[in-house]
């Protein structure tokens, strides 16, 4: 029985001093076992993060020729390059569906193809304790990681936000990779990617049946990401072919129409088959006095990516109560 | 009685005429713990059922044999035991408590055919998930079983040899301190001097610690030294459940001349007792016989070793099962157990 009393760390175990706080039980393991996935994904945020500010500050000195902080020589949204933003976010873009793919899909089904959930399971933790721990700590660092992504690239974008011709706020560059929006699609897809990992139970399937998933998220949010606004409609009564109606700054037309004074539309191509000179008397007989222009507000961008990441994370919520309770079952 | 347990009941009938140890054992369940008990528990996949109405109980401090052909049903009884699997029919306990409660979590230990370990892991680190994971972790005890194959601590997983493997998976089951160590097919890639020596630290540590052991193999020779209880599946049904001692006592195997004009089969004068087997070759019969009384005729009668024992019942398994009495569970469960055997 002296066996019992001597359950100290033996020399055996005792491995080099190490730096940072000392992890234990669960953590301590689910760190261990993704260590490498996890600090990729930490230093990979870190250099993004830096290739984000150095470009940042090309663009500065690029703007600072065009006037900035001051005001900005017209037209100086046609002048400077956008190439890097454009790129940048374009890539950045791919980012939840590599996440989802390669982080979530093999997170819990790599342990259930090669026995190691048998592993941690027969030891004296919960399955759920488990379960939630892996996906706590890789939200943890998904989430904090996509959140400094999307704060220093809208640092990078906000000096050249009312640039109509540089990057549009309604673009997926921008819309996507700014505020709360990455972190919500990422967190959406890697969960997702976990959940279809737990259900198919091979780590290679559940991979490519994420990567479908993950598309077809994003194929649906990018087309539906501008119905999350409230279109503004404006209205004017001084003609079509002379005046034209003044929208703010940077605003998204969604649609525009000829209007009669009672309100009947007639599409803005009408008449436009009339020799020139007949054309206002044919908008005359049609009783048009003026335009009716649909648009989206740029004010209301930050509103519209808020609703969209609240409709993503309420999704990804039922996702990880739908993970806890399948995996109170016995999974292995 | 259901008509579901007829099958059993019959048989403790048998059993029990015949005046054999199990009555004085003292009883089905008497005072004594259980490590295990089921009551009727059944389990079926996609093809079918792999384990079919068991109902069965392992005394505590016992070290169990548990054979069976492959495709039995012996891993799905263990990964019932372990919380791996849920039972399709019936109930478990584990000292009392249901699989996958805290208790019984802490209480047990599995460690399963393919020995599953993190491949990126140290030993030393393997370890350390034991200590990390585990309130009543013996880190001395694991320490001494990994040293005793001279497995480097700071090897990885994935470095080591299949025999080195198991070793660790041994150390990590062994110093999670269980009550019931569940061990499916543990030796089946062992060298025979590394198997002698982990049999020996196996019954040393079971022994010191009061340890319940139910392991799971194939390799009946084993069993005869190292396990005193004894639980047979074949088909996904039980065969054979009790002592090691009373089971030998309750049969004897019958070596005698055919006489002319009998066919092959059962010798006439053996059908007033339980035979499990009999096997002609030549004009000479083997019998493997459960007496009930004294055997007629003229036979050389001898107490059966567990290998021709096992084998007997391995071959015959429409051979009617026998279970000792303390392998009995009562009748607690007994109206559910009936329900499900009859929808069965």
């Amino acid at each position: 029985m002296t066996t019992m009393t001597n359950a100290q760390a033996s020399p055996a175990t005792t491995g080099p001093a190490r730096r940072g706080p000392r992890l234990s039980g669960l953590n301590w393991l689910v760190w261990r076992q993704h260590r490498a996935a996890f600090w990729t994904l930490i230093v990979g945020t870190v250099l993004a993060a830096g290739w984000i500010v150095y470009q940042r500050g090309q663009m500065i000195d690029a703007l600072r020729a065009l006037g900035w902080p001051g005001h900005l020589s017209d037209g100086w949204d046609m002048k400077l390059s956008s190439v890097a933003f454009t790129t940048t976010g374009y890539s950045l873009g791919f980012l939840p569906i590599v996440l989802g793919v390669f982080v979530g899909a093999p997170l819990i089904s790599g342990d259930l193809e090669n026995g190691t959930a048998k592993l941690v399971t027969s030891q004296s933790v919960s399955r759920v304790r488990w379960i939630a721990t892996k996906l706590g700590i890789t939200v943890l660092v998904v989430a904090v990681g996509t959140a400094v992504l999307a704060g220093v690239f809208g640092w990078w974008w906000s000096p050249v936000k009312g640039g109509e011709n540089f990057a549009s706020w309604t673009s997926g560059a921008t819309f996507d990779n700014t505020g709360p929006v990455p972190t919500a699609l990422t967190l959406f897809m890697l969960v997702g990617g976990v959940a279809i990992g737990l259900v198919l139970r091979r780590t290679l399937l559940s991979m490519v049946v994420t990567f479908g998933f993950a598309v077809v998220v994003k194929i649906v949010w990018s087309y539906f990401r501008l119905d999350l606004g409230n279109v503004v409609t404006i209205t004017t009564n001084k003609g079509v072919l002379t005046s034209s109606p003044a929208l703010p700054n940077a605003a998204y037309e969604v649609d525009r129409w000829f209007t009669t004074a009672s309100g009947k539309l007639y599409g803005w191509g009408t008449c436009v088959t009339e020799p020139e000179a007949k054309v206002q008397g044919c908008l005359d007989a049609k009783g048009v006095v003026g335009w009716r222009v649909d648009y989206l507000p740029a004010s209301q961008m930050a509103s519209m990516q808020w609703f969209g990441a609240s409709i993503l994370l309420a999704l990804t919520v039922a996702l990880v109560a739908f993970i806890l309770l399948w995996g109170r079952k016995r999974i292995v | 009685m259901s008509s579901g347990d007829s099958m059993w009941s019959d048989d403790v009938t048998d059993f029990r005429d015949a005046g054999l140890a199990g009555a004085a054992s003292g009883g089905a369940g008497g005072g004594e713990e259980s490590a295990i008990e089921a009551y009727g528990i059944g389990k079926k996949y996609r093809r079918g059922w792999a384990l079919k109405d068991c109902s069965f109980r392992l005394p505590a401090g016992r070290i169990c044999g548990l054979v069976g052909p492959n495709g039995a049903g012996k891993t799905t009884l263990m990964g019932i035991a372990a919380d791996l699997l849920e039972p399709t029919a019936g109930t478990l306990r584990v000292f009392g408590s249901a699989p996958g409660s805290d208790e019984a979590n802490r209480r047990t230990a599995f460690l399963a055919q393919e020995k599953p370990l993190f491949r990126r892991f140290t030993v030393a680190e393997t370890l350390r998930l034991g200590r990390e994971l585990n309130p009543g972790w013996d880190q001395q005890a694991a320490e001494n079983i990994v040293r005793a194959g001279n497995v480097p601590f700071d090897a990885k997983i994935g470095t080591l040899s299949g025999g080195q493997r198991t070793r660790v998976a041994f150390a990590l089951s062994f110093g999670k301190r269980p009550d019931l160590l569940l061990l499916d097919e543990p030796m089946s890639d062992l060298d025979p001097l590394v198997r002698h020596e982990l049999m020996g630290t196996l019954m040393a540590e079971a022994a010191e610690h009061g340890t319940s052991v139910l392991m799971s193999t194939h390799m009946l020779g084993e069993l005869e030294n190292v396990c005193d209880y004894l639980m047979v599946i074949a088909d996904g049904g039980l065969r054979l459940a009790g002592e090691v001692d009373e089971l030998l006592a309750a049969h004897t195997l019958l070596t005698g001349a055919r006489t002319d004009g009998e066919t092959a089969g059962v010798p006439a004068s053996l059908t007033r007792h339980t035979v499990v087997e009999a096997r002609t070759s030549g004009r000479q019969v083997t019998a493997m016989v459960r007496p009930a009384g004294p055997v007629e005729g003229v036979w050389q009668a001898e107490t059966p070793n567990l290998e021709e024992l096992l084998l007997a019942y391995l071959r015959s398994p429409q051979a009617p099962p026998l279970l000792t009495a303390s392998s009995q569970v009562s009748d607690r469960a007994g109206d559910r157990t009936g329900a499900k055997a009859v929808a069965a």
